[in-house]
């Protein structure tokens, strides 16, 4: 009988589970990423994706906006910070630079915490390293790319 | 794996364009709704380029989920554990079953907090696949193959006529002389036409001698009538005074020799008929001496001959001649005269 109850009770939560999944998914529908959805078909069409669900398509243009917005803005940070450092050193100047502009330098910084910091690291599955290339971790493939001096 | 070696690659990159400009263009509403003003040029460039690595690697981490599970189509579950896997979940609790709850709690908070930045163009669906202009096969042509062996979706085979030299018949062999033939009677119908122009101009011509010998001058130096015949200047002499009458006179020899076709043949005879009417016309006139400086084209002797002489010095040469050949036999005889001597 317990049991009869468990799995009803786990069956109904999966049920709603469903329930919710459909209704998240239905909501993404409403929310147009700032992601085409064709260059993102196009991107995982060519590693491998088959998928013919659009709304599949739309929660990676989602997650991938995220990741986006989440290094830019970190990105933003840095530029804001350095900015009020600057401001610090003179005071002749009020306001240096008004305009806040995305460099590199920023762009390096900000992608280096958010693979490097320890959290991320236990995240890593070996699955994840089988696939990203030769040696690495992503957060190798991250050195690489600082290391060619972008 | 080569696909994430080559798209770090920044050498060939050309291929790709298209998709990274509007990768460019992404990141760029994206960082400009979160506040910059601007930004490098190079790390706009970087920030795509990762904005494609990371759709990329999703779709592979999912793709590997999917083969796992013994399935080519990835779907939701397979996406969420390809996000975690990208460290979609940093910093938040992991190891728990339920990632597909944390996931979509994570997405769906941010769905509702940012507001909606739409993509500022229409993109068009890319890449546009390349038709190629495929052989018909045996179906298409609705031809049978040759032999059971082929069956009928192949390629068809190339029409016998390319691989095979095939006799060409020349068809045209009779051609040439129905030209030549064609070509007689197109002319002959031109001179038809120049004998009837030259008939009502002769009766177009006002009464009067002299102005009848202007107007034949007029006629004369009118190049167009002089060209074709030389008989419009003995037509437009005899208009003197005289009438039709004589100009059909003058002309029936032509409209003969134009009727017959048989131009070669006919010199000997024409230049006799011509010989006769020679008197007349060295009476007539002697401006038209003048006037006919130029050598005449005969376009009926053109085919034959070719031989152009002027009129008005045909008589001496002939004369000439007849003198030469008379002292020749003279002295022939003589000669055999003397020899018999």
């Amino acid at each position: 009988m317990n049991q009869n109850q468990q799995v009803n009770e786990g069956s109904r939560g999966r049920q709603d589970d469903d329930a919710a999944l459909s209704e998240f998914l239905a909501s993404l529908m409403d929310y147009t990423p700032t992601i085409p959805d064709e260059l993102v078909e196009h991107y995982i069409a060519k590693s491998g994706f088959q998928c013919p669900d659009v709304r599949l398509i739309r929660l990676v243009a989602v997650a991938t906006q995220k990741f986006i917005s989440e290094v830019a803005s970190d990105a933003l940070q840095h530029c804001k910070a350095r900015q009020s450092a600057v401001i610090k050193d003179k005071r002749d100047k009020q306001q240096k630079d008004k305009r806040l502009v995305l460099t590199m330098e920023d762009l390096s910084k900000a992608l280096h915490e958010k693979f490097h910091s320890p959290a991320m690291i236990g995240a890593q599955s070996p699955h994840a390293m089988v696939d990203f290339g030769e040696n690495d971790a992503i957060g190798d493939r991250n050195e690489r790319l600082d290391v060619k001096g972008w | 794996m080569s696909d994430g070696g080559r798209l770090s690659e920044g050498n060939c990159g050309d291929h790709d364009n298209f998709g990274r400009s509007i990768a460019q263009i992404a990141v760029a509403q994206v960082c400009e709704s979160l506040g910059f003003d601007g930004s490098k040029q190079s790390a706009l460039d970087s920030f795509s380029e990762i904005l494609i690595r990371y759709v990329s690697d999703l779709g592979k981490v999912s793709k590997f989920y999917a083969n796992l599970s013994g399935r080519t189509e990835s779907n939701l579950f397979d996406i969420v554990e390809g996000l975690v896997d990208l460290g979609f979940l940093k910093g938040k609790v992991r190891g728990r079953n339920p990632r597909v709850s944390e996931v979509v709690k994570e997405i769906g908070w941010y769905v509702r907090s940012v507001e909606e930045v739409p993509f500022k163009q229409s993109v068009p669906s890319f890449p546009v696949p390349v038709k190629r202009s495929t052989v018909p096969s045996f179906e298409n042509i609705q031809e049978t193959p040759p032999g059971k062996h082929i069956l009928s979706w192949l390629p068809a085979f190339p029409d016998p006529h390319t691989y095979v030299h095939t006799p060409v018949w020349n068809v045209r062999k009779t051609d040439p002389r129905t030209d030549k033939v064609e070509q007689a009677r197109q002319r002959r119908k031109a001179e038809r036409s120049l004998l009837s122009l030259q008939q009502r101009l002769s009766n177009w011509v006002p009464h009067g001698p002299q102005q009848n010998r202007l107007s034949s001058s007029r006629l004369l130096q009118n190049g167009e009538i002089d060209e074709n015949m030389s008989e419009n200047g003995i037509g437009s002499k005899e208009v003197n005074s005289e009438n039709q009458v004589l100009v059909l006179e003058a002309f029936a020899p032509a409209i003969d020799a134009a009727k017959n076709g048989f131009f070669d043949s006919v010199d000997g005879e024409r230049n006799d008929v011509f010989l006769n009417k020679r008197p007349a016309i060295h009476f007539k006139s002697n401006f038209g001496r003048k006037l006919l400086k130029e050598p005449l084209e005969l376009s009926l002797q053109k085919k034959g001959v070719g031989e152009i002489t002027p009129w008005y010095g045909r008589d001496d040469n002939n004369d000439k001649k007849r003198r030469a050949e008379q002292i020749l036999k003279e002295s022939m005889e003589n000669h055999e005269e003397l020899a018999q001597l």
